[in-house]
């Protein structure tokens, strides 16, 4: 009896005693991040780094404790969070929700914290809302591009001409010339600038234009006409393709190069996404990168070991590792011009495409471009709707729900 | 009894198709989980990949804290569903054999419970443990889940207790034991096969719980398996490898419970003689 | 082995401390109940389980006099219920009942009054912050549910569409997994050698975590390389005949993506039908049968005239909630169709109002949306209720 009662206090014990996400000492550090589970070791490692230098520095350890959401996830947690008053002290997170926090107040604009001369200027561009800035760039990129097997290809093709005369003359050598995820908007977007358009102007939406009729069109083409790409392919059956090597192409993203380079080896070769022979412009993938988010509340005492912290994670010699380890491009300026870097030509191609890209747009109203041109992009090239009907009703709807968030 | 033969054989060809058909996609996930480079889909069929290799078992259990997060979920799992049992066969008992001001409406609302959509209540819940300081403990969880199945064990429970006539409590309740000595005698033991069913029903659902385990848990070491299997979920890229052989462990401990709990749910042997 | 010793004594706490509040609350109830008519001991109770109450909330740092109030308020009422309504009789199921529903009213309580109270004011993104600072929020009215109706919540597809879909898909998935639950359940109680096995087998879709037993289904029906339509070609190659009767590879993601959805829906349901029908088997005595095959009835017969009433009363708790769960279960729907909703033709209710709170933040809006739904399932189920509360009075 009297050691039940024992367990008894314990446990009541243990439970009174339970930390909150958020701490008023400024030495104690929460940091929520949604990378992709390779990157984690990466983090530890450089936040470990940290608090050693900043012992050294202010003979002071500060404690940080790293918690992982999925996307989604880290976006209610972070609001209810918020909400309640205990947020985490910083996001790693990328552009797209930072506009969100913004408008909603629970991230804190940094311009008067942080010299941001020192980064590069499309991926400040990509954080930056009627002229404020939200976040620090850790990464530069998150752009898609395009990646090649070269037991088919030896040579990536230059233009769109290139790509499909490869194509015909090899059918047979593979199950598609040319995958990627026609069913996500994200894969859109470099083609729909190659053919003039981009989806907001301002924080407009301009999605009923030519550009993008030509853009639907040019995916019907790729999979019906000319039976390039694969008629029902996701982000799964795409990358598995290209791992099985029954897809000489791919399109996409920077967070693939590490995998795909250790998957084949000797064989993979990163290019350009090719020029659009129609138009002669080149196809203008979103840029952004990942991102420091600091939540409103951190107190400016916290504010300053969280600067330093932002500052020594994103310093030249932790740009250069983060680019060994994770092959992602640096944000600082200094850095991006560093002979490891220029020097590596998987990055060299990359940092080419970055310079064709375009910054995503950080505004909220992408919210529902996004999910907007995902139903009709959809319905268009499942040719369950004409381009132009679709186009349309893309313009229609987004500009109803934008209104309906707003008002 | 050659008629017998032929239906049994038939029953037989019949469960095995059915069984097949289920254990299918078991075997597609053990596919993924020894196929190297962090596929789901596959362009072929193979049950055994080209180069299958058992790496992710060793990395999940190496460079993870799985164990530790299967520890976790079998503590709140085995707590949650004993107490979820326990209140549940209590309530049921009531609704079954007493009539009382306002049982209806409270059966009612023992269903209304499970209609609001679980994702709209992600921000009051968070809200309500930050209040009761019950972040990151087990305490909070173990409550919520053993609560919420409530509905449905009290619900099963008590069509069960229905179907139990009310003369063998009356004859325990003639011997001089009261209404409890008689739940305790008679009807407890009869109806372990619907017991069984809400204890099965109370552990998977626990097990597999992610919502409230996510607004409630966040250091790496406390998370339960659902919560651990999603660290291998990024942005983009999934370990797919690691996902499907922590899927597959994890699915183990449920299958072991569902075989042992088996004979408990086919034992109205009993039922059967005393009914007649 | 101390890791089991230190396990079960955690388990064991765990519970004792759950046990300890169960009896707390029934001391407290049986207490009341007990003394109604000696008012002094009743009153005297109500001064000291408030003083209690108080003094517990107040160490859990929880203590407000909103609460407090609220709960003199309760007591007061239990001090008038157990006096004039009770009166010292039957309050057994009361209190055998009280636990649970005490700790429904807990957990369930707070969320459904802040549903109720987002739905007629009006919280989104720009207003969120004064929301939090402030506490307070314009005031809406009706307006969120009359936009429910009005505005389509998605782009293409209006309220009562998706609606009818919603209860379609609600309808097909119950009804057929109570078909081939009792399919399997009746197979199962009737065969004789490794029955264990195949109970075992038949519910690995319920043990398996679903993301990943919902995304390998998936791949199942890719329009290439899944096995649905592999099978399919080859089943043409050898019987070309088959042609003939409309059988072809389908895209099923792209062109029935809700009936994916409802085929994969299907098979994870069934086993829990199975195990509940099965279990519900067990409590029907073999008696029946042996006296109806005295008097000559076959298998259907006895299937209609036994088997069906007798299950009842266990089925139709699983079937009311399978309905209540299934309407509002996107779990596969949102797996099927990509996790970001790929095209409309798969949504729901559910699935629209998850849109419209997290992908717009529409917090009010989606508050009032959920609040219709649970209007709808609400009827729903009291008119299930109903109709099988008549068809036992019909049966006596």
């Amino acid at each position: 009896m009297r050691r039940l009662l024992a367990i008894l206090i314990l446990s009541f014990l243990s439970y009174s005693c339970s930390p909150s996400s958020s701490s008023k000492n400024p030495y104690e550090i929460v940091l929520w991040e949604m990378e992709d589970a390779q990157v984690a070791p990466y983090i530890d490692e450089t936040l470990t780094n940290f608090c050693d230098y900043y012992l050294k520095k202010y003979s002071i350890k500060p404690s940080i404790s790293r918690t992982h959401y999925q996307g989604e996830d880290l976006r209610q947690q972070f609001q209810a969070a918020s909400l309640a008053g205990v947020p985490p002290d910083i996001l790693i997170s990328p552009s797209d929700t930072a506009g969100l926090y913004a408008i909603s107040g629970f991230i804190k604009n940094l311009e008067k914290e942080i010299d941001f001369s020192i980064y590069n200027k499309p991926v400040i561009e990509a954080v930056a809302l009627e002229d404020k800035i939200w976040g620090v760039p850790i990464s530069n990129g998150n752009h898609l591009m395009l990646f090649y097997n070269k037991k088919f290809a030896p040579n990536a093709p230059q233009n769109t001409q290139e790509l499909f005369d490869f194509c015909a003359k090899n059918k047979g050598k593979f199950d598609y010339c040319l995958a990627f995820d026609m069913g996500e908007p994200f894969w859109l977007m470099p083609w729909l600038g190659a053919y003039g358009g981009w989806p907001l102007k301002d924080r407009t939406p301009t999605l009923n234009t030519e550009a993008m009729i030509k853009t639907l069109k040019f995916y019907l083409s790729l999979k019906y006409d000319k039976k390039i790409s694969p008629p029902e392919c996701d982000y799964n059956c795409m990358d598995s393709l290209f791992k099985e090597e029954k897809t000489p192409f791919i399109i996409n993203g920077d967070w693939a190069l590490s995998s795909y380079s250790s998957a084949l080896k000797d064989k993979f070769g990163v290019a350009l996404i090719p020029k659009l022979s129609e138009t002669g412009l080149w196809p203008s993938p979103m840029i952004s990168g990942k991102y420091f988010l600091v939540s409103s509340s951190v107190s400016p005492e916290k504010m300053k070991v969280i600067k330093e912290l932002m500052l020594f994670y994103t310093n030249k010699e932790n740009q250069i590792k983060q680019y060994k380890v994770l092959k992602r491009l640096p944000s600082l300026k200094e850095a991006s011009f560093a002979k490891e870097i220029v020097s590596d030509p998987l990055s060299a191609a990359s940092m080419a495409q970055i310079l064709k890209g375009k910054p995503m747009p950080m505004a909220v109203e992408m919210r529902a471009v996004w999910d907007t041109a995902r139903n009709y992009q959809g319905l268009a090239t499942t040719r369950k709707m004409t381009p132009e009907e679709a186009a349309e009703k893309m313009q229609k709807n987004v500009e109803k729900k934008i209104e309906e968030m707003n008002r | 009894m050659k008629k017998e033969t032929v239906k049994q054989i038939l029953l037989h060809i019949g469960l095995i198709c059915a069984a097949l058909i289920c254990v299918y996609p078991l075997s597609r996930i053990f596919t993924v989980s020894i196929r190297p480079g962090d596929r789901i889909i596959s362009t072929d069929l193979a049950l055994i990949p080209d180069q299958a290799t058992f790496l992710s078992y060793i990395k999940l259990l190496k460079e993870t804290y799985f164990l530790r997060w299967l520890y976790n979920s079998l503590v709140i799992t085995a707590a949650t569903s004993f107490i979820g049992v326990s209140l549940a066969s209590t309530a049921a008992y009531a609704f079954s054999r007493f009539e009382f001001f306002g049982k209806r409406s409270a059966m009612i609302v023992l269903l209304a419970t499970q209609m609001i959509p679980a994702g709209m209540l992600i921000l009051p819940l968070f809200l309500m443990i930050m209040k009761l300081n019950l972040m990151n403990t087990y305490l909070g969880m173990i409550i919520a889940y053993s609560v919420s199945s409530l509905p449905f064990s009290i619900w099963i429970l008590k069509g069960y207790y229905d179907t139990i006539p009310k003369s063998l409590e009356e004859a325990a309740m003639v011997d001089g034991t009261g209404h409890i000595g008689a739940f305790w005698k008679v009807i407890l033991p009869l109806s372990t096969p619907a017991l069984s069913i809400a204890f099965l029903f109370n552990f998977t659902a626990a097990w597999n719980e992610y919502l409230v385990a996510r607004v409630v848990l966040f250091s790496s070491k406390q998370y339960t398996w659902t919560l651990g299997l999603f660290e291998l979920q990024g942005q983009f890229i999934t370990q797919w490898g690691m996902f499907a052989a922590g899927s597959m462990l994890v699915t183990v401990p449920v299958l072991l419970v569902f075989l042992y709990s088996s004979k408990w749910l086919v034992s109205g042997l009993t039922l059967g003689s005393v009914k007649g | 082995m101390s890791s089991v010793i230190s396990s079960l004594a955690e388990i064991i706490s765990f519970i004792i401390l759950i046990a300890a509040a169960v009896a707390a609350i029934e001391l407290y109830l049986w207490s009341h109940f007990k003394y109604h008519n000696k008012k002094l001991i009743l009153y005297s109770l109500g001064i000291f389980f408030s003083i209690a109450f108080a003094f517990v909330f107040k160490l859990s740092g929880f203590f407000s006099v909103k609460v407090f109030s609220l709960f003199l308020i309760w007591e007061l009422f239990l001090i008038y219920a157990s006096k004039n309504l009770l009166k010292g009789k039957k309050y057994l199921p009361y209190l055998l009942a009280a636990p649970a529903f005490l700790g429904l009213a807990a957990l369930l309580m707070y969320p459904f009054i802040f549903q109720v109270y987002l739905s007629f004011h009006d919280l989104k993104l720009t207003t969120i912050m004064k929301w939090k600072e402030t506490g307070e929020l314009p005031f809406a009215g009706i307006k969120q549910y009359i936009a429910v109706f009005t505005v389509p919540p998605l782009a293409e597809t209006g309220f009562f569409k998706l609606l009818w879909r919603t209860l379609a898909w609600t309808f097909v998935n119950v009804f057929f997994h109570v078909l081939g639950g009792f399919i399997l359940a009746l197979m199962l109680s009737e065969v004789k050698a490794f029955k264990g096995i195949y109970r075992t087998l038949l519910v690995v879709p319920w043990a398996m975590p679903q993301v990943v037993a919902v995304l390998a289904m998936r791949g199942e029906f890719h329009s290439q390389y899944g096995f649905v339509n592999v099978m399919i070609k080859k089943a043409l190659a050898i019987f070309p005949w088959l042609a003939s009767l409309g059988i072809t590879p389908v895209n099923w993601l792209s062109d029935y993506p809700l009936l994916t959805c409802v085929i994969i829906n299907i098979w994870l349901g069934i086993p829990f039908m199975t195990v509940i029908i099965l279990g519900g088997l067990q409590s029907i005595s073999k008696s029946y049968y042996d006296a109806a095959s005295i008097d000559g009835a076959g298998y259907f017969q006895k299937l209609y005239y036994i088997t069906m009433p007798l299950i009842k009363p266990v089925l139709m708790p699983a079937v009311t909630l399978g309905t209540v769960w299934t309407f509002n279960n996107i779990n596969v729907i949102y797996l099927v169709t990509g996790q970001a909703g790929g095209t409309e033709q798969a949504d729901i209710l559910v699935s629209a109002l998850y849109k419209a709170a997290f992908t717009y933040n529409r917090y009010s809006y989606s508050a009032a949306f959920a609040m219709v739904i649970f209007a709808i399932l609400f009827s729903i189920s009291v008119s299930y209720s109903k109709f099988f509360a008549e068809k036992k009075e019909g049966k006596t």
